[in-house]
């Protein structure tokens, strides 16, 4: 039942990524972008459906290995998508978003599942992930909005419009949604930190403040921080707020992938 | 009984015939009445504006007849000797004048494709035919279905999407900047009439205010008036530059008034807030290299002409789409055509077989006892219907091509000299 429900969502996840893509190169773009939209709706819901299961089945939230992790996260992502486009209706971000959705379901595939860790004992541990896989989902948003923005912004100081001029939509709007995820995805991803802060006060045995992923984390929630800070002060936007927000979201999957290998208490086997 | 569509237009005629044929509103009326008397006509209908001047008739005799009698028409009414137009006309028949007047009504046939106006055009002369009398059944079916064509055709193409003139280009990419441009602010620097026409475009798309600055305080001044904007001095130029979402430059200076650093002080203090400057002054106003700076959007009237050309390549993309929608509308409509007249057909062709198959045997009835005549004439009616039987199925059966299947029933009413009786 788990099994299937995963396998169908991800197959409609895969036909929603290839109906944007058919979209963008078709010229009758409306008709794929709803089949996409349709698709990814179902995709959705099995999806969640297959999160509540593997939740009932185990008695757990299903976020222990790295495997659930990839599986929760293409969640958060598809769940971002969602509200972007109730709220902004941008045709082309399913074009982008969907891509990452898809790797991360497949990613799942190669990776087998391992024991639950004993850490996973206090709920401050499911918070901690629970809030960071939103603000990473959220972060990924607006890396994909602002090079949306570039896009636009490339098509309107080239004066020769194509196809991102006549799909896109305002500057200004592209630009809202940047902030709006920026701002959400910084308040989501400092809770995750809190909670994971006080967990360790309680539970972690040795210096937690020298963990690899630890350091890592601090450094993207710094680099969100500087850009927040660039972006009111000195209206930061188009190429400078692409390129950190860029940097932003590598320094995030350093921290989901990368720091594992460095060893430390988040390394998980 | 058969349409017919004779005319010419932008593509086909130079202004110079068009004129010469067109038809001046208040005429309309008369010439429709003689159009119908002279060229023996069931129905007519004449569509005449800038672009073109087109004839729908629909008349008794054949084709042929009926397209040489509406040109005789248009000879006569315009006092012309033939063959002045015989380069320039050009005629449908049948499906293809509907697949035409298709078109033509869905803005596919226009100069500037997908532009709003042929619509209203078209209603206009339905509505002077039906004034004068000269719309049947036929055309009261087949424009309002054209009317259904071309809003089919808007809403699902996006043919009359985007700007093709200078103003309302400035307007669209304004908008693409800004999104909605309710509570922005427009600075127009300079009284030029291209800048009134745009800050004017602007005003009906939305926006909030507009300031004036002129060298002349007191053209300013009348200019603002007009506009319901603001007059501000020109000292002021740079607070305003600060405080303004779009600058409309349109000034009759011969030297660059807008500089790279003026512009460069201004969007810092701006807070990088986009700004969307068009200079339509001819030579130009503002510094080219001012589009180099992050957050400015500097477009001069070459830059809003390569948008209109990339517009203008778009509708017509859209047209590829908007023109599979009316083929398949015409062959849906010629197919009702048919099988809406097929019912008749069907019957008179069923009487018809039945003649032939009783008519020996009414003629020798006399020699006959009458109960042998009351079989044989059982028999000859089963036998009538067992011919009938394979023509009414051809009939029936609709095809892909609604041409060919006229043509068949045409063969069939000929065969049968059907015709006549209907």
């Amino acid at each position: 039942m788990g099994i299937l429900l995963f396998n169908s969502a991800f197959g409609f996840y895969v036909l929603g990524l290839l109906h944007s893509v058919a979209a963008f190169v078709s010229k009758q773009k409306n008709i794929f972008h709803q089949i996409a939209i349709v698709s990814v709706s179902v995709g959705f819901g099995l999806h969640s459906a297959f999160l509540i299961y593997s939740a009932v089945e185990k008695g757990r939230l299903p976020l222990t290995d790295l495997r659930e992790a990839l599986t929760f996260f293409a969640w958060t992502v598809s769940l971002c998508f969602f509200i972007s486009h109730l709220r902004y209706r941008i045709k082309p971000l399913g074009l982008f978003l969907l891509p990452l959705v898809t790797v991360l379901m497949l990613g799942t595939i190669f990776i087998k599942s391992s024991p639950v860790p004993e850490i996973f004992s206090s709920s401050w541990i499911y918070w901690h992930t629970i809030c960071l896989f939103l603000a990473y989902g959220m972060f990924f948003v607006t890396f994909i909005a602002s090079l949306l923005y570039l896009f636009q912004e490339r098509e309107l100081k080239g004066k020769k419009p194509k196809t991102f001029y006549y799909w896109l939509p305002s500057l200004v709007l592209l630009d809202d949604l940047f902030y709006k995820f920026l701002i959400s995805g910084f308040c989501f991803m400092t809770l995750g930190l809190l909670a994971g802060v006080i967990w360790a006060e309680q539970d972690w045995v040795g210096g937690w403040q020298s963990d690899p992923k630890v350091i890592a984390a601090l450094i993207t929630w710094v680099i969100y921080l500087v850009l927040i800070y660039l972006r009111l002060t000195a209206g930061w936007r188009g190429k400078r707020a692409a390129l950190i927000s860029m940097i932003g979201f590598l320094s995030i999957l350093f921290t989901f992938l990368g720091a594992r290998y460095l060893g430390g208490l988040h390394s998980f086997p | 009984m058969d349409l017919v569509l004779v005319g010419l237009n932008h593509k086909t005629a130079p202004v110079e015939v068009r004129e010469r044929i067109a038809f001046a509103e208040e005429h309309l009326q008369p010439a429709l009445k003689r159009l119908q008397r002279d060229s023996d006509l069931l129905e007519g209908m004449i569509l005449s504006t800038c672009n073109r001047v087109e004839i729908l008739a629909h008349g008794q005799k054949s084709q042929a007849q009926v397209v040489q009698s509406v040109k005789d028409f248009l000879y006569s009414y315009h006092a012309l000797k033939p063959p002045f137009l015989e380069d320039f006309l050009y005629s449908y028949l049948r499906g293809d004048a509907v697949r035409h007047v298709f078109r033509v009504t869905s803005s596919l046939d226009s100069m500037v494709v997908g532009e709003p106006q042929i619509l209203a055009q078209v209603k206009q002369a339905y509505a002077e035919a039906c004034q004068a009398g000269s719309v049947g059944t036929y055309l009261k079916d087949l424009i309002p279905r054209a009317f259904f064509v071309a809003k089919k055709v808007r809403s699902s193409t996006q043919i009359g999407a985007s700007a093709v003139s200078i103003s309302s280009v400035a307007v669209e990419l304004a908008r693409k900047i800004f999104g909605d441009l309710k509570g922005k602010t427009t600075l127009l620097l300079g009284a030029g009439e291209m800048g009134e026409l745009a800050a004017r475009n602007l005003l009906d798309s939305g926006i909030s205010q507009i300031f004036v600055i002129n060298r002349t305080p007191k053209r300013g001044q009348e200019l603002a008036a007009q506009l319901l904007a603001t007059a501000v001095p020109f000292e002021d130029l740079e607070t305003y530059l600060i405080r303004a979402d779009i600058a409309l430059v349109c000034t009759g200076s011969t030297s660059l008034l807008l500089d790279k650093t003026l512009i460069e002080a201004i969007i810092k203090k701006r807070r990088y807030r986009p700004l969307f400057i068009i200079d339509i002054s001819v030579p130009r106003n503002v510094d080219p290299q001012i589009n180099e700076l992050d957050n400015v959007f500097l477009y001069d009237v070459d830059d809003l002409q390569s948008v209109i050309d990339a517009n203008i390549r778009q509708r017509c993309a859209e047209a590829e789409i908007a023109e599979e929608i009316v083929d398949k509308e015409t062959v849906n409509y010629m197919n009702q055509l048919s099988t809406r007249s097929a019912g008749p057909l069907i019957r008179s062709l069923k009487h018809r077989i039945e003649e032939i198959c009783l008519e020996e045997l009414r003629s020798n009835h006399k020699n006959l006892d009458p109960q042998e005549y009351e079989r044989l004439e059982k028999a000859l009616r089963s036998t009538a219907r067992k011919i009938a039987h394979p023509f009414i199925t051809e009939i029936r059966q609709a095809d892909k091509d609604p041409t060919r299947r006229l043509h068949k029933i045409q063969l069939i009413r000929k065969i049968f000299r059907l015709d006549k009786d209907s």
